[in-house]
């Protein structure tokens, strides 16, 4: 996994607001990341820290605010706020200036036609920025679209090629080619239902609430087949069972309703019905949070078997760091809407260079009574602790693969300390 | 570590009658709280530890069956006494803190009322209870004199002086609760006074709006309500001096500022004179204290003299003399009479008392008895038990006062399920034919027949004799320790004790009081600009910040005892981090008791001084924090262990297969062993006694039997425990 650097996803510049009355709620301002083939990705920080939103925000359960999200190369999310706030902020800059320059009233000729020619300026500017970002929001709007359309083309190519194969291999027996035609049709007509971004599946957290109580198993899992438009019954049902085998349970529990699992059970419905879909990537929000602590590891394991037996890439949002170092490769710590700090998971507990990290870190309890009672916690006051008055904070690499969120001083003195 | 066992649990058995059968949730369990520790436990859920803790505060479910055992707290089993005896304890010694802190709390009512309602409340409770306790223990100590001294046939006095004394002890008792009550008035209105200036400045300093002309008229008031009441008569002059001079200060902001102004923002001049004032007032409020309890027979005996001139020390040196010389000396010696004659009746009867609750005792073990007969048998008991009680005691004796509900209730129940029920044994009977049927064709059958009774007559019987006997135990113990009874001590305690309950009457909670009580509360607890927040309501606060709230409710009743049902679930890292340290402040300044409960072991070893493992109803193992983490001797306990990845772990995780078992039937034998590696085949045919490690550490596995095989701690375990030592050395352990 360490070599290989092929993104699969591609976060960049993701912002995410609420409306709160008047103002916004900034719940992910400004957050890039990527994440590699294979690998697995944990994101942690403290409740409200806007973690599940980057996660609901990928898989386009909200629309983002601006930003992108790339998907194989693809675009599949875009927010237009940025475009649309770069325009009304230039028409406003634009109209500023026009009348600054206007308000010379005891100009003579010569500086008259020069203040016509620097209005006309002025203007041709702003025409050429609306008109960039203009496009740029035509883009942004046509790319998800335009997205499902390419990967529809694209499965339909590849359908056409496999079953020209068969077809040419059938000739002269009728009645398979009559068989292999109506299984032709159907998967067409499937693959042209069918969008990219169902290749990215999710585990919620709680499994009680995310799973349809007046459901069977059966239809809880096979929901995303059935929508997909996939109606042959037997195809599903050997679908169902054996998704069910695979997250440790048994097919006896396709009939049964959620209320009858335990928790634990619950969590590996909710995996069966993501991976049932086949994904490239799962983005696992909290799945183990609401979960006994025997139960915990049992469904960490599973999460482990189930990357390595189908290549998943999974991105992993939990607050329990012990968890999260032991389940990933890298991890990106949030801190109120921004990305703090990203390394690689041993490199980010070895050398935790933001002082959230440290305090983050600090904070984690083991079991060890000898250690536990010497352990100080590290307080974090982002006011005492940073002075971005000057020069503005971004987010910057100080080694390799290792990001923090500071600004030019801070950055100087993260160097020297890795040294 | 000082061992003075807080609460004791012994043999503690409570299932839960349902649809499916009756849950076993505790099976069995026996620990003991110690003073000042923290006793953490320890399982999933559904191990029965969150059912132990509601045991202990006596809000079990309504379908809980308490088959055995007892919880005992100061001498009173907290499962046998009645509601009213629990109401005095619940969240007044032993409070709780729930796990998710916004189901705790109401969310339609502010903060403030939350922490103050039971202040309230309780103060409320306290002033009735009190005067109701003073009569009678009056009426009673007025009886036995008399009778005391009829038959000693000691005639230089007489009942009529009797009379009189107590008449005398009442009504000087009735002068110094007045006295203290308009005196406590003034003092309260002083200190609501304090709480308005302090709120009036506090928003002033804030820069807030407020409205100034009402709470200088607030102030006022309080300040008329001051001058009129005794005992602060010498700070009515120096607190006149500074009304006038706020007068003076308003009428000059007024002039300066325009009326406007002076309307929404106090001035400079009205700050400076709000100072003198509230340090005035201060300075009243914490003067020393006048002793009423002297002062009222003063008063009593000399209505016309006036002793609220004279500073509190030499009017109560003044007092206190006249009192001695003119009753209490002679009342003390008649109280001496009185507390050792009833002494020496409650010996006879607890003697007499013994006999009959051995009568019962054996008419119990014996069985077979009908309703009637054991119905007189209690009944007898009861009666001389409860004439052994001395009414003069100061303590009162809880377990005998409680005796004869908890015997009663005890054996209601043995015989509401002995009784046939001819619906049940239908439902019973079908049950087994069906199931035996099945077995019959050779299919294989995985339910079970849920059992006919609920509760085992023998196990019930067991019961009423363990109460029984615990009685008799105690009376022995008091008849074996009577030649050491201190008259002396005994009598001072009682009129104390009758002084505490006098005064118990006077203190009067206002709310104003209540609201500063609560703000200093608090911010004890770590809210900041607490005074602010105290009108907010729930939802406008963050979850740790919410915790701190319940945890502030639960201290406001100042408990002995704490229960903290998984405080920090609900939270995440560093608010945890926040508010374990807030419990460890809390109980090193409070000198808490706490029962900590959790699934997490990293919290666990961050708070625990002992830990009990508990598993499907039943303490696994025992033993200190350091024993438990360093040297675990329970599969289960090692399983926990090596289930949960630290920062070190690369390693699969050994996960522990499999799910807790169904308790409606409980495996035979260790509850563990399916789910264990290590289980051999006694653990699925007997349960595992506790065995000894060391004297504090006791684990229940059949692995430390003598004869059974050497198992090693799994590699993960004695690999992390290794790096912890290690890493302990590093710190200089």
């Amino acid at each position: 996994m360490e070599n290989n650097h092929e993104v699969l996803l591609k976060v960049d510049h993701l912002c995410q607001y609420f409306r709160l009355g008047r103002k916004d709620l900034k719940a992910v301002d400004d957050v890039s990341f990527e994440i590699r083939k294979g690998e697995t990705f944990g994101l942690v920080g403290e409740s409200g820290c806007g973690k599940t939103t980057t996660g609901r925000s990928i898989i386009k359960l909200y629309n983002i605010t601006s930003g992108n999200v790339y998907f194989k190369g693809q675009r599949i999310g875009a927010g237009t706020r940025a475009y649309k706030d770069a325009i009304t902020n230039a028409r406003a800059d634009a109209a500023k200036k026009i009348k600054l320059l206007r308000a010379e009233k005891d100009a003579d000729d010569a500086r008259k036609a020069e203040i016509k020619e620097e209005i006309k300026k002025i203007n041709e500017e702003l025409a050429e920025t609306v008109a960039k970002n203009q496009a740029l929001l035509r883009d942004a709007k046509s790319d998800s679209k335009l997205v499902d359309k390419q990967y529809v083309e694209s499965l339909v190519k590849s359908l056409d090629e496999e079953y020209a194969k068969k077809f040419s291999a059938a000739e002269g027996d009728d009645e398979l080619l009559k068989k292999l035609k109506k299984e032709y049709t159907n998967r067409i007509r499937v693959a042209k239902k069918s969008k990219l971004i169902t290749q990215i599946q999710m585990i919620f957290q709680d499994p009680i609430a995310s799973l349809d109580p007046r459901m069977t198993v059966r239809d809880i899992i096979a929901e995303g087949l059935v929508i997909n438009g996939i109606t042959d019954k037997e195809y599903i049902n050997e679908k169902v069972y054996e998704i069910l085998e695979m997250v440790g349970l048994v097919r006896e529990h396709a009939d049964r309703y959620p209320h009858e699992f335990s928790g634990g059970q619950r969590q590996r419905i909710g995996i069966a019905r993501a991976v049932i879909m086949q994904p490239e990537m799962i983005i696992a929000d909290e799945p183990i949070s609401a979960l006994d602590v025997s139960i915990q590891a049992q469904v960490i394991n599973l999460l482990n078997d189930l990357r390595e037996r189908l290549g998943l890439t999974i991105m992993f949002i939990a607050h329990d760091l012990s968890v999260v170092k032991y389940f990933s490769d890298r991890i990106g710590v949030m801190y109120f809407g921004k990305m703090v700090e990203l390394a690689d998971s041993d490199e980010l507990f070895k050398n935790p260079l933001h002082p959230y990290t440290k305090s983050l870190l600090s904070a984690i309890p083991l079991p060890d009574p000898v250690y536990e009672k010497q352990r100080t916690r590290i307080h974090y006051n982002p006011i005492a602790e940073h002075d971005y008055s000057v020069d503005t904070p971004s987010f910057r690499e100080i080694t390799p693969g290792h990001f923090v969120y500071c600004n030019d001083a801070e950055e100087k003195k993260y160097k020297e300390a890795v040294k | 570590m000082n061992k003075e066992i807080k609460i004791s649990v012994n043999d503690l058995k409570i299932s839960f009658r349902t649809d499916g059968g009756k849950v076993q949730a505790v099976r069995n369990i026996s620990f003991d709280l110690y003073k000042g520790e923290t006793l953490a436990i320890v399982g999933e859920s559904g191990s029965g530890k969150s059912v132990t803790s509601k045991a202990i505060m006596g809000i079990s479910a309504g379908n809980a069956i308490f088959e055995g055992g007892e919880i005992l707290y100061d001498g009173q089993d907290l499962m046998r006494i009645p509601e009213e005896e629990m109401h005095k304890l619940r969240g007044d010694k032993i409070a709780m803190i729930f796990q998710d802190p916004l189901s705790a709390l109401n969310p339609i009512m502010r903060i403030g009322r939350q922490i103050t309602e039971a202040m309230l409340l309780k103060n409320k409770a306290n002033r009735k209870e009190g005067r109701v306790t003073f009569n009678k223990t009056l009426a009673e100590m007025s009886d036995i004199m008399k009778k005391a001294v009829a038959e000693s046939g000691n005639t230089s006095i007489s009942a009529a002086e009797i009379d009189k004394y107590i008449k005398t002890f009442d009504n000087f008792n009735i002068q110094a609760i007045k006295l203290e009550n308009s005196y406590n008035e003034s003092r309260t209105a002083a200190e609501e006074m304090i709480a308005a200036i302090e709120d009036l400045l506090f928003l002033t300093e804030k820069n807030q709006k407020v409205d100034v002309a009402s709470a200088i008229s607030v102030i006022r008031r309080k300040l008329k309500d001051i001058n009129d009441k005794y005992f602060t008569s010498k700070y009515a002059d120096s607190l006149k001096g500074h009304a006038a001079a706020l007068d003076s200060a308003i009428r000059a902001s007024k002039k300066n500022t325009g009326k406007g102004a002076a309307k929404n923002k106090a001035s400079a001049e009205v700050v400076e004179a709000l100072e003198a004032l509230k340090q005035t007032a201060k300075d009243m409020v914490e003067q020393p204290q006048y002793n009423f309890f002297r002062i009222g027979y003063y008063v009593y005996k000399n209505p016309e003299t006036d002793l609220s001139k004279m500073p509190a020390e030499e009017a109560n040196e003044l007092a206190i003399k006249f009192l001695n010389e003119n009753f209490m000396d002679s009342f003390l010696a008649l109280v001496k009479i009185a507390v050792q004659y009833s002494f020496n009746k409650t010996i006879e009867n607890k003697k007499a008392a013994i006999a009959e609750l051995e009568n019962a005792i054996s008419f119990f073990k014996a069985g077979s008895f009908s309703a009637k007969d054991a119905d007189a048998t209690w009944k007898r008991a009861n009666q001389s038990v409860l004439a052994a009680i001395d009414p003069l005691a100061v303590v009162k004796d809880n377990v005998a006062y409680t005796f004869g509900g908890a015997i009663e209730r005890e054996v209601d129940k043995y015989f509401f399920y002995i009784k046939n029920n001819p619906k049940e044994e239908a439902r019973f009977a079908r049950q087994t034919a069906q199931r035996e049927a099945l077995l019959a064709k050779g299919k294989t059958v995985d339910w079970k027949i849920v059992p006919k009774s609920v509760i085992e007559p023998e196990v019930q019987i067991e019961t009423i004799v363990s109460v029984l006997t615990r009685v008799m135990n105690k009376f022995k113990a008091d008849v074996e320790n009577a030649l050491n009874f201190d008259v002396d001590k005994h009598c001072i305690d009682i009129i104390d004790y009758l002084k505490a309950k006098a005064s118990q009457v006077v203190y009067t909670l206002t709310k104003r009081i209540a609201k500063e009580k609560a703000i200093k509360l608090m911010e004890e607890v770590g809210i900041p600009e607490a005074r602010m927040r105290y009108r907010q309501y729930p939802f406008e606060f963050s979850g740790g910040m919410r915790q701190r709230i319940v945890i502030a409710i639960a201290l406001s009743a100042n408990p002995d005892v704490l229960i903290c049902d998984e405080p920090t679930t609900a939270l995440d890292v560093t608010i945890q981090a926040q508010i374990l340290e807030l419990i460890n402040r809390l109980k090193r300044e409070h000198n808490l008791s706490i029962i900590f409960i959790t699934h997490d072991l990293g919290v666990v070893a961050n708070m625990a001084d002992r830990i009990a493992v508990m598993y499907a109803g039943k303490i696994v193992e025992y033993g200190t924090a350091e024993e438990v983490f360093y040297n675990p001797q329970h599969p289960y306990t090692w399983a926990l262990l090596s289930s949960m990845p630290d920062l070190d772990t690369n390693e699969k995780l050994d996960a522990i297969p499999g799910t807790p078992p169904n308790m409606i039937y409980p495996p035979v034998g260790d509850a563990f062993a399916e789910r264990n590696k290590y289980a051999m085949e006694i653990d699925f045919e007997m349960q595992p006694p506790m065995y000894e490690v060391s004297p504090t550490h006791f684990a229940a596995t059949w692995l430390l039997h003598p004869n059974a095989p050497k198992v090693e701690i799994p590699k993960i375990i004695t690999e992390r425990i290794q790096r912890m030592k290690e890493r302990g050395g590093n710190h200089g352990e």
